[in-house]
């Protein structure tokens, strides 16, 4: 068997994006210069939406300008030569047993799809990242697997000294190696794991159906690409099933259905060159005439007005369908720092969880529906979980639309995620009349926007005592919650971040 | 005649050889080694050349538990962990004395990646033999049996409970609640847990925790000193410079004298003022003896 040049290409990115995957993290440098978020950079469904969303441009999206110029030159070749998810599918859909197409997905969802998220995002609300195909697989990565690997692996380390005591040593350095450059450094479990790991499955599932089900007739990204490639310059020939062979029926995931080939479908993967017996196929220069789409009548497919109409009234209704907040949520929704403003962070964000791969203390959890349910798999600080480390500005640097601001340390610092509130109720000091105030000793603000004030007071058993209670001054106070965080009260902490208005 | 020339000799040899000590000891309390200069290294050792040289301490074959304050995530200008330099000459002396291995850790309250390598510390000692530089790692703390006043049990480092001998390096500053910060209060640093928890009754617990791990020698590192919003500051204007290395076998005269250095008293701070009730070292200036080298 021939090996084609799209299958090596494939396994590469697929390796490339698990290395940058892993490396996505604080690995004893301020900076990151490389991260997975490469690839939401180059992504033409982020491009096409943060525009529609943002009405605007940044050129951290210009990778995805430039594989936009390339799909119109070259056609969907993204899908059969880059896409991990893709690669993934063709990894194992052999072992998957079909059965036949589902009927409702072969007609025109795939575009109702598309253009009502894009409307959506005409309408302020970007939710295209929840059916991104890289996000997905981040997200089932960086929520469930790799936390997964992370636990088992650690397990099965302390479990193999009950086995082999001491004789563990031996395999040391294995341990070693994936403590220090694969595992995650922190134990940390995601809520929405089990989502993210349903909707990565569902792209499967939808293998018992048909080869690349997902890709030809549901995922965004890949109809968005096949739309553009009808532009393509290049065009596979001979352009419909050949009546004395057929085979390509067979050897071809995606663009024979039909006698002809769809050109929105083909991801030049190569395939039917490299297995056809009779050397037929060819993908030729089509010169000026390739820059016109392909309109003949019989070719598919079916940019009609009803599915535009349809799409325009499906994602106005959408986008506001959603939009209810509760309130009693919105005090909760801490977002990362340097996020101003909530309706800028739902036009931008990307739903990607590389800013909750990255946190360095683990701080930043997908949420479900503090924001309304648009908010999905958008971040939000937890701080009893985790707090935003002062001087860190890793998330930031990896968010690939800049809806989380790369800013330079000493700006992020004064970045207001909320601000700080203790209730006297439980804080011990004031309810059990006892010392603490470690808040005040975690504050990492230098001039300390938690202080206290001493006081003599007479305790509960009639005792005289010197009380330093805390306070806060909301001015200095960033929210960052590491007093939350630290707070020794079990349980509830004393001490909480509230989201305040950001003027 | 001669028999008693030989007795005279002898007996006032054995005067000579052994009374002196114990008057010493009876008399004269501990004593504080300090050193003022601008080669950290070299005013560092010179403290440990006051206290007899590290061969007192460490006998070869020895695991050796240097302790540091690395606590946070700041630079090392910024006065709130232990200077590097103070450390690695530590760590040299340790190993010069024939240890078999040194362990420099800290039970971190920033994130422990970023302390370890902004402290400075994780890098100055980078390659150095024998010398295990490691983050805290959750199995290796152990349930201890403490019987305190406070603590009755507590997860304790392995490694600072294994060790043969512990040196406490702490760097002295500011502090909230207890005043300052010196030797005993960077005995923190190897208790697990929710360890904000003793704050409620921070001197009997750290006196616990000090009675249970015992620091053999203490060198306090005043090269410079952090003289408000301890205890990780964050603002130059805290910060000031002494160039300043103490060492004491005392855990307590350490902390009364270094008190001084911020112009306070030893009963100004009650980890200190706790810990000498408790019989644990002398507070009393008067009875403490301070060499200057």
């Amino acid at each position: 068997m021939r090996i084609t040049s799209a299958r090596i290409s494939q396994l590469f990115f697929l390796a490339l994006f698990l290395f940058l995957f892993v490396i996505t993290d604080y690995r004893g440098k301020d900076e990151i210069t490389v991260a997975v978020n490469s690839f939401f950079r180059a992504n033409p469904l982020v491009l096409a939406s943060y525009v529609f969303a943002v009405k605007g441009f940044t050129l951290l999206l210009l990778p995805a300008l430039l594989m936009t110029v390339f799909t119109l030159v070259l056609g969907r070749f993204f899908c059969g030569w880059i896409c991990p998810l893709g690669t993934l599918i063709d990894l194992v859909t052999g072992w998957i047993p079909k059965t036949a197409p589902i009927r409702f997905l072969r007609g025109s969802f795939k575009y109702y799809l598309l253009f009502t998220l894009l409307v959506m995002a005409i309408f302020s609300v970007n939710v295209s990242g929840i059916f991104d195909p890289i996000a997905i697989l981040i997200r089932a990565l960086t929520f469930f697997f790799y936390p997964l690997l992370g636990h088992s692996t650690r397990a099965g380390w302390s479990g193999l000294y009950g086995l082999a005591g001491e004789g563990r040593d031996h395999v040391a350095f294995i341990y070693d190696f994936l403590r220090d450059y694969i595992l995650p450094f922190r134990e940390t479990f995601y809520p929405l794991a089990f989502l993210s790991l349903a909707i990565f499955l569902f792209v499967f599932v939808l293998e018992r159906f048909e080869k690349r089900n997902w890709c030809r007739n549901l995922c965004p990204l890949g109809t968005l690409l096949g739309l553009l490639g009808r532009f393509s310059l290049f065009r596979r020939v001979p352009g419909r099933i050949c009546k004395d062979c057929g085979e390509c029926r067979q050897h071809c995931a995606t663009a024979f259905d039909e006698e002809v080939l769809q050109t929105e479908g083909c991801i030049r993967c190569m395939q039917c060159r490299a297995k056809c017996r009779l050397e037929r196929v060819g993908f030729p220069f089509k010169g000026k005439k390739g820059l016109l789409p392909a309109t003949r009548p019989q070719e598919q497919p079916v940019m009609s007005k009803r599915i535009l109409l349809g799409s325009v009234v499906a994602g106005f209704f959408l986008s506001k369908t959603f939009a209810f907040r509760n309130p009693e949520r919105d005090h909760r929704l801490l977002r990362p720092p340097g996020v101003a403003n909530e309706g800028d962070f739902l036009k931008k964000c990307v739903r990607c969880g590389e800013c909750m791969k990255v946190c360095l203390r683990s701080a930043l959890y997908p949420d479900l529906a503090r924001a309304g349910i648009t908010g999905m798999f958008m971040p939000v600080v937890i701080p009893r979980l985790g707090y935003c480390e002062y001087n860190c500005t890793l998330c930031g640097q990896v968010c690939p639309t800049g809806a989380i601001p790369r800013l330079p340390v000493e700006e992020k610092k004064k970045q207001v995620i909320g601000t700080a509130a203790i209730d006297k109720n439980i804080c011990l000091p004031y309810a059990k009349k006892l010392n603490c105030i470690v808040c005040e000793e975690h504050c990492p603000i230098p001039d300390k926007a938690i202080r206290f004030e001493t006081v003599n007071d007479i305790d509960y058993q009639g005792k005289k005592v010197t009380l330093k209670r805390p306070y806060i001054v909301d001015d200095l106070c960033n929210g960052c919650g590491i007093c939350e965080n630290k707070c020794p009260l079990e349980g509830r902490s004393a001490v909480e971040v509230f989201a305040r208005k950001k003027t | 005649m001669r028999r008693r020339d030989f007795l005279k000799v002898t007996l006032s040899s054995l005067v000579a050889s052994q009374l002196p000590a114990r008057v010493f000891a009876q008399t004269q309390g501990p004593t504080v080694a300090v050193a003022e200069g601008i080669d950290y290294a070299a005013i560092t050792r010179k403290v440990i050349g006051a206290m007899g040289g590290m061969k007192i301490f460490v006998k070869p074959g020895n695991t050796v538990v240097v302790k540091p304050n690395m606590g946070w995530d700041r630079k090392p200008e910024y006065a709130a962990n232990t200077h590097p330099v103070v450390v690695k000459t530590i760590v040299e002396e340790v190993l010069a004395a024939g240890a078999r291995k040194v362990k420099v850790f800290d039970n971190t309250c920033n994130d422990p990646r970023r302390c370890y390598e902004n402290s400075g510390i994780q890098a100055i000692l980078k390659g150095m033999k024998n010398v295990d530089v490691r983050l805290v790692e959750n199995d290796r703390f152990k349930k201890t049996a403490i019987n305190g006043r406070f603590l009755k049990e507590w997860s304790l480092y392995n490694d600072a409970l294994a060790a043969d001998v512990f040196i406490n390096v702490p760097i002295a500053k500011h502090h909230g609640l207890t005043g300052l910060t010196m030797g005993l209060k960077n005995m923190m640093g190897i208790m697990g847990d929710n360890r904000g928890y003793i704050h409620r009754s921070i001197e009997d617990a750290l006196c616990d925790i000090s009675s249970v791990v015992k620091s053999h020698l203490v060198i306090v590192d005043a090269t410079r000193i952090l003289t408000a919003h301890g205890p990780q500051g964050g603002n130059l204007k805290d910060v000031k410079v002494l160039n300043t290395v103490i060492a004491s076998r005392d855990i307590v005269a350490i902390d009364a004298y270094t008190t001084t250095l911020f112009g306070m008293k030893p009963e100004d701070v009650s980890t200190t003022v706790t810990a000498y009730k408790r019989g644990m070292g002398e507070m009393n200036l008067n009875k403490i003896k301070v060499v200057k080298v």
